[in-house]
């Protein structure tokens, strides 16, 4: 059945799947990009379509990065053209790009086609439009029989993971982004990984996406479970067994304040093709004893 | 009025040093727009301008240069010079060394007011465009107005009543930036980013912007001049020889008012450049207003082309407020003044 699957997808992606240039493409800032040809030159200055471009197989496409582009290792050969926030425009602009990959925030995006560079500004806000981003971007560099595989190949691995902790109970989860400390709401994309993953966010949807919360709302509210995100920022189970109230929660006396390392925030930060490893990493956080 | 008459020697001078001053600006902007993460020679700089203003952009250096560096050096000479002649007069009309933009709390004021419009003015073109420069000079009017009033006693502004007003004010418009900013969480990140400053985002509409008030407020104060240099001599002498003190010195208010909120709305805060530059200014050139606010515009223009230059260089390609560097000058300068003021 698998087969006859794949070699549908190839049949009919040897008949669809070409991007025909000129191609014009409106962004989510609502910007019209008009690309002649098959970009050759591109910059990506965000994470998630850096490994977007290059889990589409078009790494070699990639002429310059943002300084927190690190995944997959090929890209840290590529020149840093600083932040999305405060990109080095002049080098971006020296690299001759003929599409530039920037998110949808910030003043980037605007500056860009202010100097006549093409310029793709979007990513992901939630965990499905990962998929469309990928989509789009795939049709914009023309390769959108590679975007057809690997949208089929994540969705597999997903129905995989979902499968692997069907059935069993969500233990609460406290994600920690920083000390102040700040979290993740439901309608958050990190949220959304946490509910996929089989955790019950303690913040409610009422409390916002990314909210400062009371530290009595966490010691109230009793987590089972305690992700840190800012562990690389020197937060740990002893630092938050030191705070006021804190020693009680049932995730430090348990011992499951989990410290995630640099690496494994920025594969549950970034809305990429790296999603699923995200809910892989979560989902066996959360339910040890169902995923070896 | 005869005492501020320079001789007709010491006038050419003067005239000549304003040349001087103006080819200065224009070499260091040649320099300034040729350094950068790309290293561009000056006859490339000068050939990018002449292809710039006949529009035919050609290589990728006209473009670095035409649409990326100059609009950024030239707006930051354009807020050096408003930044400065806002000093200037208010000095002026304060009679009072320390007076200055940043220290008087107006442009703690006009941040207020950007920050307000931001939050909430609704983001259509047009509105969010207008109203942001608009609000900023409101608010500073009313930052200087409560200035004055808590500072004023006897008849008089003693220095330390203004500086303590000043900050006193300043710091409340302060709070209440970040109290918005706390508030409008989904802009709040606009807010940091424009109260962060930097020229980082320059362009010509930018400039166009700005240039208008910029132009009027020059005009209006060159033509105030010699009134200046009239109550230097003292309000009651400066009345007896015709001039109407309070209103004169009320549109004096607002014209530096109009300056410091016209440079605060673009770029946000920059501290100390007023107060430098046209100390500097009467130092080298004596206190003929006349002569001050040409010789303080270009002065101030220069600074800030030079200080913008350091701030996006210092540590490239990441760039630091150009705030920093100004502080870093001016801090001394003012602790300086404050000793030789002997309050």
């Amino acid at each position: 059945m698998k087969k006859i699957l794949v070699s549908l997808v190839l049949f009919i992606s040897a008949l669809a799947f070409a991007s025909d240039y000129p191609l014009t493409v409106v962004d989510d800032l609502g910007n019209e990009l008009v690309l002649n040809a098959a970009p050759v030159r591109i910059v990506s200055m965000i994470p998630s379509s850096t490994e977007t471009v290059c889990a589409l197989g078009a790494c070699e496409l990639l002429v310059g990065r943002d300084q927190y582009s690190n995944y997959p290792e090929e890209v840290l050969d590529l020149p840093e053209l600083g932040s999305g926030f405060s990109p080095n425009l002049e080098a971006i602009v020296a690299l001759e790009p003929d599409l530039v990959l920037v998110s949808e925030s910030g003043d980037l995006a605007k500056q860009l086609v202010d100097l006549g560079i093409p310029v793709y500004a979007g990513t992901a806000q939630t965990f499905s439009e990962v998929f469309d981003k990928i989509s789009t971007i795939a049709k914009l560099i023309n390769h959108e029989k590679e975007a057809a595989f690997l949208n089929l190949k994540m969705r597999t691995d997903l129905v995989n993971i979902h499968k692997l902790i069907a059935g069993a109970s969500a233990p609460s989860v406290f994600y920690e982004l920083d000390s102040s400390p700040y979290s993740v709401g439901p309608e958050s994309f990190i949220g959304e990984i946490i509910s996929l993953a089989g955790g019950d966010n303690i913040v409610t949807a009422d409390l916002g996406t990314f909210p400062k919360l009371d530290p009595e709302y966490i010691v109230a509210s009793n987590p089972e479970i305690i992700l840190l995100a800012d562990a690389a920022y020197g937060e740990s189970a002893e630092t938050l067994a030191a705070r006021a109230g804190w020693s009680a929660i049932s995730a430090i006396v348990s011992g499951k304040v989990i410290e995630l390392s640099q690496e494994q925030v920025d594969i549950i930060n970034r809305p990429g093709p790296r999603i699923v490893d995200a809910l892989f990493l979560l989902a066996q956080i959360f339910h040890p004893d169902m995923i070896d | 009025m005869s005492e501020f008459k320079p001789k007709p020697a010491a006038n050419s001078l003067r005239f000549m040093a304003i040349i001087f001053l103006a080819l200065a600006l224009i070499v260091v902007l040649i320099i300034a727009t040729g350094i950068g993460s790309v290293a561009i020679p000056p006859g490339q700089v000068v050939a990018a301008v002449w292809h710039g203003i006949s529009n035919n952009l050609v290589a990728v250096n006209d473009i670095i240069i035409w649409k990326i560096r100059l609009p950024r050096a030239l707006l930051a000479a354009l807020v050096g010079s408003l930044l400065s002649i806002s000093g200037l007069a208010y000095q002026g009309i304060f009679r009072n060394p320390l007076a200055d933009p940043y220290l008087l709390g107006v442009a703690s004021g006009a941040s207020f007011g950007a920050a307000f419009a931001i939050a909430f003015l609704p983001s259509i073109p047009l509105v969010a465009s207008l109203g942001l420069p608009i609000i900023s000079f409101l608010f500073s009017l009313l930052a200087v107005f409560l200035v004055v009033i808590f500072a004023f006693s006897n008849n008089k502004i003693p220095i330390i009543n203004l500086i303590l007003a000043g900050v006193v004010v300043g710091s409340s418009f302060s709070a209440g930036t970040s109290f918005i900013m706390i508030t409008a969480k989904d802009r709040a990140v606009n807010i940091l980013a424009w109260l962060l400053g930097s020229f980082s985002l320059s362009s010509w509409a930018k400039l166009a912007s700005v240039l208008p008030f910029y132009i009027i407020v020059l005009v209006l104060l060159m033509l105030s001049a010699r009134a200046l240099n009239l109550l230097q001599l003292g309000e009651e002498q400066a009345m007896q020889l015709g001039l109407p003190v309070s209103s004169f010195k009320a549109v004096i208010i607002v014209l530096a008012t109009l300056a410091t909120a016209a440079a605060v709305s673009v770029s946000g805060i920059i501290g100390f450049v007023g107060l430098m530059v046209p100390h500097a200014a009467r130092l080298a050139f004596g206190p003929d207003h006349r002569v001050l606010i040409p010789v303080s515009a270009l002065l101030g223009a220069i600074f800030l082309v030079l200080a913008d230059l350091l701030a996006r260089t210092i540590i490239s390609p990441e760039e630091i407020p150009i705030g920093i560097i100004t502080a870093l000058v001016g801090g001394p300068f003012f602790l300086y003044l404050l000793k030789k003021a002997e309050l």
